[in-house]
């Protein structure tokens, strides 16, 4: 190859799809060795907009990260800032999951613009680690501004949007879709597929099995619905009951 | 020379000097613009300034008579005394305030703050004077040319002139100051001999008087006999004189060493666009940021307050997550503060005040991590000690949308000791110290909680929520809190969604309601 061609590579900052899995191997796991396998570099990715497609709070969308989250506000002193959640993320749930609550900020902006103005500055400020957003209506043309500033300040920005934002293609440099998975299993399951990627074509739909085992039915409360205590029953004896202060007491055995 | 210093730093005796501003009245609405390089402010701006730069007449009023002008006005020929008509036949351009008492003792009060800088013993004299005891401070600054040289300069820029006067007493360099005489470090009652009578603080009948006696000097006054003085003019006038030549004590009332910051700029012209407030805004900051270093302090608050002729005055107040003094950092969050303002009336005056000061000591041991190889290369490298510039950019991004979005938008999460799961937890101040917690190993939390729990339907005997809700596990009895108010007494219990998702639902046992309360996300 000529030298001008080369030094056009080097200075450009062209991409070529050969040297992907060299650049980004260094990843760290997502703590599911199914999905490591089809995610670029085996592993979230550091930087960048990922987006979660998912219809339905509930189906352990959050779980997916939380090993990842844990290691990132164990190892980095950075922020883990999370935008406009839709529910109080639940501190003792995040600390049995092993995130360092210290690193933890909650921003609730009230405008769509000053929305938009957090998350750019947050992802763009080197000083968070992660930025998790649950943005309604986003343009393609904001989440591109997003994908620049998480590039620039070196922070992976977490979109979390309806599926139907599938239909529509989008700058986020990892997408991913989440259905629940209900099959016999006890733990929670998903049914993940990867939508676009560095790297690679629109994956296969990858199971992923919890290890919570938060489905499981416990057997004794299924015994206990059926043994449901009678309404006639008599009730237990209360110290007021009449029947217990007539009873005679010690000194009466004189 | 070298002997002159010698006597000048080894002064044990107590040496005052007095800081005289007979512009005040005038200078509280028109402190001098300091110059600056036209060619860095854009068109508006420097048109707007240069208005305000060039100078012009300003006559201040006491019942509608002139009492106090700047140099300009004396230059086109006003004088003392004349009325308001008067002035304006003189020249049109002429602008007039009334003169506002509460202004100067502002505007007193923040010079004195200033002053502290120089000696931590500051008087204020009213009307229009300060008093500093600097002969503990003489040798720290080189003398008292020095010291002058250096207060003259500071003064320039805070854009106030004063007179300054020393000597051996307060009266006496108060007296000096007002006469505009050199300093004096060698014998108080000899020093005054030649000084007119009138420049002494006594009743306008007392020097009426004195001018008849053929008294014009002081040196002439002070030898007569006290007896005689004393029936003539009273015992209060004696004590005057023996506390300013120092036969008798004088003791004054210093100000305190709490610090205070308010300082204000009146704009002649109102100021109507956002832009031409930044550089009085920069000026503000510039002059708080001089006040916490030469008090070695840290704010964590600053209020601007912008006064308006005809509306309601406008505070914005700018909260930092922790304490700084970095007057570039804060001229970026007001700016961002005054981005938000939508709609500006006309800017009559714009001051600049704080009332909670940190030292500054205490902020860098907070940032400081305990590595005592900080910064070298033995520092310890587990990704957790982070260097002070990393924090502090940490801090930044918080306090930049604390600026923005306003105090309550940004918080950190907390453990709370309870097993209540609504108060399990508690918003707390970003950088706040977190308690440690006992986690409770047991049973499983959803990661997301609902703020206040939502009522579920019931469909025979069995909750449900748009569609069939299975109860998994479960149940957790919460009973708990008969001590205060907010007594629960509920089972909780895991519930899958015909779709899939998991939920925390309990039911409350006093009425057998059920509630959604957690989702498993």
């Amino acid at each position: 190859m000529s030298e001008s061609l080369n030094n056009l590579l080097k200075e450009t900052g062209l991409w070529r799809a050969s040297g992907i899995d060299r650049e980004c191997r260094k990843n760290p796991g997502s703590g599911f060795p199914d999905l490591d396998l089809e995610l670029p570099g085996s592993g979230w990715p550091a930087d960048g907009v990922t987006e979660f497609l998912h219809d339905q709070y509930g189906i352990g969308e959050f779980r997916l990260l939380a090993p990842a989250l844990a290691r990132l506000s164990q190892e980095q002193a950075r922020w883990l800032l999370l935008v406009n959640p839709p529910y109080i993320p639940y501190p003792p749930a995040l600390a049995q999951a092993g995130i360092d609550l210290s690193r933890i900020v909650i921003c609730q902006p009230k405008t769509n613009r000053d929305y938009l103005w957090v998350l750019e500055n947050a992802l763009a400020s080197q000083s968070c680690s992660t930025v998790i957003a649950w943005p309604g209506k986003i343009l393609d043309k904001q989440i591109r501004r997003l994908q620049v500033a998480s590039k620039s300040g070196h922070c992976w920005s977490i979109l979390f949007r309806p599926e139907q934002a599938a239909k529509h293609a989008s700058p986020a440099e990892l997408r991913i879709r989440i259905r629940p998975y209900t099959s016999l299993h006890d733990s929670t399951a998903l049914e993940l597929k990867i939508l676009k990627r560095i790297g690679g074509w629109e994956s296969e739909s990858i199971r992923l099995v919890f290890d919570d085992q938060l489905h499981r039915p416990m057997p004794e409360f299924n015994e206990m619905l059926i043994k449901q205590p009678s309404r006639h029953e008599p009730e237990a004896r209360s110290f007021t009951d009449p029947a217990i202060t007539d009873r005679p007491r010690p000194y009466d055995y004189q | 020379m070298t002997f002159d210093k010698e006597r000048i730093t080894n002064t044990s005796k107590a040496l005052w000097l007095c800081l005289h501003f007979p512009q005040l009245p005038v200078e509280v609405f028109s402190r001098k613009q300091k110059e600056l390089p036209k060619e860095t402010l854009s068109e508006t701006l420097s048109e707007t300034l240069s208005e305000t730069l060039t100078e012009r007449p300003i006559v201040i009023l006491v019942r509608q008579r002139v009492a106090f002008l700047n140099p300009a006005a004396k230059a086109i020929g006003i004088r003392f005394g004349s009325s308001m008509n008067t002035a304006y036949t003189i020249s049109e351009q002429i602008i007039s305030f009334e003169r506002d008492d509460a202004k100067e003792i502002a505007a007193l009060t923040h010079l004195a703050q200033w002053a502290y800088q120089f000696t931590p013993d500051v008087v204020i004299k009213s009307p229009h004077s300060l008093l500093l005891e600097i002969s503990g401070c003489l040798k720290l600054f080189h003398g008292l040319d020095n010291l002058k040289s250096l207060i003259r300069d500071e003064l320039d820029k805070l854009g106030f002139s004063a007179k300054i006067g020393v000597n051996g007493t307060p009266l006496s360099a108060l007296c000096f100051a007002e006469a505009g005489l050199d300093d004096n470090l060698g014998d108080i009652s000899a020093s005054l001999e030649s000084v007119p009578v009138q420049h002494l603080r006594v009743e306008p009948t007392v020097l009426e008087s004195l001018h008849q006696m053929g008294i014009s000097h002081c040196g002439q006054l002070l030898s007569l006999p006290d007896d005689g003085l004393n029936r003539r003019y009273g015992v209060f006038f004696t004590d005057y004189l023996r506390r300013l030549t120092g036969e008798s004590p004088d003791p004054q009332k210093f100000i305190s060493d709490k610090p205070q910051f308010r300082s204000e700029i009146t704009f002649l012209a109102d100021v109507t666009n956002l832009e031409s407030l930044v550089f009085p805004i920069k000026r503000l900051l510039g002059e708080l940021h001089d006040f916490l270093r030469g008090r070695q302090l840290t704010v964590n608050q600053f209020t601007f307050r912008l006064a308006h002729r005809s509306h309601p005055a406008q505070e914005l107040s700018i909260m930092l997550a922790s304490p700084d003094n970095d007057p570039a950092m804060f001229l970026m969050l007001t700016q961002l503060k005054l981005d938000k303002i939508q709609k500006m009336h006309e800017v009559d005056s714009i001051s600049l005040s704080s009332r909670q000061f940190f030292e500054l000591g205490h902020v860098e041991m907070e940032t400081r991590s305990g590595d005592l190889f900080q910064g070298t290369r033995f520092q310890q490298k587990d990704g957790r000690r982070h260097s002070k510039a990393e924090a502090a950019k940490a801090i930044q991004l918080i306090n930049m949308m604390t600026a923005r979005l306003g105090p309550q938008s940004c918080f950190g999460l907390s453990l709370a000791d309870d097993h209540r799961p609504e108060l399990a937890w508690r918003p707390v101040a970003i950088n706040a110290r977190h308690e440690p917690v006992a986690i409770g190993e047991g049973n499983v939390r959803p990661l997301y909680l609902l703020r206040s729990p939502s009522a579920l339907t019931m469909k025979a005997d069995s909750p449900c929520m748009a569609g069939k809700l299975d109860l998994l596990q479960g149940p957790e009895r919460i009973d708990f809190g008969w001590w205060d108010s907010s007594e629960v007494n509920r089972d909780y219990y895991i519930a899958r969604h015909e779709c899939g998702a998991l939920y925390w639902v309990y039911c409350q046992r006093s009425n057998n309601q059920w509630y959604l309360h957690g989702i498993f996300s």
